[in-house]
């Protein structure tokens, strides 16, 4: 069997292990019917969040948002996967002028650290992990507008990259699928729920906000480097 | 209540403004304003996830990935040769007449012009390999209608002249009498102090010997090669869009008299 043969099954066998799983998760959990209402007012009090939409798509329907995250990854694997054939376009590299990057290592540690803000934090104000994700790929987009894609990947190498993103995927699955270990159904919370409002509340919320907040980042800039390294420089 | 009606009745308004943008720098800043206005209406209607996100993805990330898109298509780029009167550099400015013409182009077709001054067989090397948009600065028209370098039309009138001493007359065929020489045309003036131009260039059009003449430089054996010749730009030949483009709004200029104005200023 060819080297490439073999990776398309393995493609093939993770694909079918993880709808099975989701089969799975789905038989074992046992969703009641319930009044829309009860999301508003038993929300805070159930999940422990003071962010309720955190508390909706994390806790309720953490099913959907891991199913995005999904989503999300293989769109990822995809650009790459499709990329890597195509032959690197060598064009002159472009840089832009003092002032474009004055402005821009002024703002991106601004944008770090409102990232770090978002992610950490989205269970008790606005945010969350997707947009803190977006902000910090943005916020090296910029740097790399300004400077060159060459001088952001000597720093950030891709393929390391690349590795971690895979890795934070499986811990995330993991921990969706520990509570079967201990015997309860699949995505449910093991965490305390905690005091809502305070920093350590809303149970694994802010462990999801922060991973995923991690997949978005390293899942957008390794879209983007790919699509600079594969059909032009930045 | 009243501030999400307004932002709500101007979202149509900053819409069109992008939408009709000639620059599309400008439009890719409309569309960011755009998302930036729609964040700040969800966030009055009580969602600040949906804000949040909503400025985060359309306002950074959608507007920083259009600009990387049009760093290369958003500009015009020309590659030329510094011809004084035509095309040079005057302390921190380009002047001349083909920069008035060119900038006019730019900024008609919704492009930034920008400007690289090369060496004479680097530009028709750059615009044959489609490296470049245009080559510009003295650049007479050709008649072939082969290879991969096309001119536009003649926007300017002129003469070429060819040292009569014989030895260019072989060299200089195969580009039809049009100057050729190594490296940039600032580069000759010392070999006419030295009296030795006649042995680095066969012949010279008009602009080019005048810029020559002014700095009080024997220019004898200098003798007029029969023939009409322009002065024009030259365009990758599968550039065909370009080129259309460029003849219409030359066309245009032409035929309200701004051409002539603008040749008027420069030469005399």
């Amino acid at each position: 069997m060819t080297h490439e043969r073999f990776r398309t099954l393995l493609a093939a066998c993770i694909v079918v292990v993880f709808v099975a799983l989701i089969g799975m998760m789905v038989a074992l959990s046992n969703p009641d019917p319930v009044d829309s209402n009860r999301y508003l007012a038993l929300n805070v009090e159930e999940t422990g969040a003071s962010n309720r939409v955190a508390g909706i798509y994390l806790n309720y329907r953490l099913l959907d948002t891991l199913l995005e995250v999904l989503v999300f990854s293989v769109a990822v694997l995809g650009v790459r996967h499709y990329l890597q054939h195509s032959e690197g376009i060598q064009l002159s590299s472009l840089s832009e002028s003092e002032v474009v990057q004055t402005a821009v290592s002024f703002l991106t540690p601004l944008a770090l650290l409102l990232c770090a803000f978002f992610a950490i934090f989205g269970h008790i104000s606005p945010g969350g992990g997707f947009a803190a994700g977006v902000i910090a790929a943005s916020g090296l987009l910029y740097v790399a507008i300004a400077h060159g894609m060459k001088a952001m990947e000597a720093r950030l190498n891709p393929w390391r990259l690349a590795r971690i993103e895979k890795a934070i995927l499986l811990i995330l699955l993991a921990f969706v699928l520990a509570p079967i270990a201990l015997g309860k159904s699949p995505l449910s919370d093991l965490l305390p729920k905690g005091t809502p409002g305070e920093l350590l509340s809303g149970g694994s919320i802010l462990i999801y906000n922060v991973l995923i907040g991690m997949k978005v980042f390293l899942g957008a800039w390794l879209v983007i480097a790919a699509f600079a390294q594969h059909r032009g420089e930045l | 209540m009243i501030a999400r009606w307004i932002l709500l009745a101007l979202l149509p308004v900053v819409a069109a403004i992008a939408l009709f943008q000639s620059r599309r720098l400008s439009a890719i800043i409309g569309m960011g304003l755009f998302s930036f206005m729609l964040a700040a209406v969800y966030l009055l209607m009580n969602a600040p996830d949906v804000a949040i996100t909503e400025a985060t993805i359309g306002a950074a990330l959608v507007t920083a990935i259009y600009v990387l898109a049009i760093r290369r298509t958003g500009r015009l780029t020309v590659v030329a040769d510094e011809v004084p009167g035509l095309l040079a550099r005057e302390g921190d400015h380009i002047v001349g007449l083909e920069y008035e013409i060119l900038e006019g182009f730019a900024r008609h077709i919704g492009l930034d012009l920008s400007i690289q001054f090369v060496p004479l067989r680097r530009v028709r090397w750059l615009v044959a390999h489609q490296e470049a948009d245009l080559g510009a600065g003295g650049m007479i028209r050709r008649t072939d209608s082969e290879g991969a370098l096309a001119s536009t039309p003649v926007h300017l009138e002129t003469g070429v002249f060819a040292f009569s001493n014989g030895r260019q007359e072989t060299e200089s065929a195969p580009l039809g009498g049009i100057p050729d020489y190594q490296g940039y045309f600032s580069e000759l003036l010392a070999h006419d102090r030295q009296g030795t131009l006649s042995a680095v260039v066969g012949s010279l059009d008009l602009a080019r010997v005048l810029s020559l003449g002014r700095v009080g430089a024997g220019l004898q054996d200098l003798g007029r090669v029969e023939g009409d010749y322009g002065y024009a730009f030259l365009v990758p030949r599968q550039r065909a869009k370009l080129r259309k483009d460029y003849a219409a709004y030359l066309a245009q200029l032409r035929e309200s008299g701004q051409l002539a104005r603008l040749i008027k200023r420069h030469f005399s």
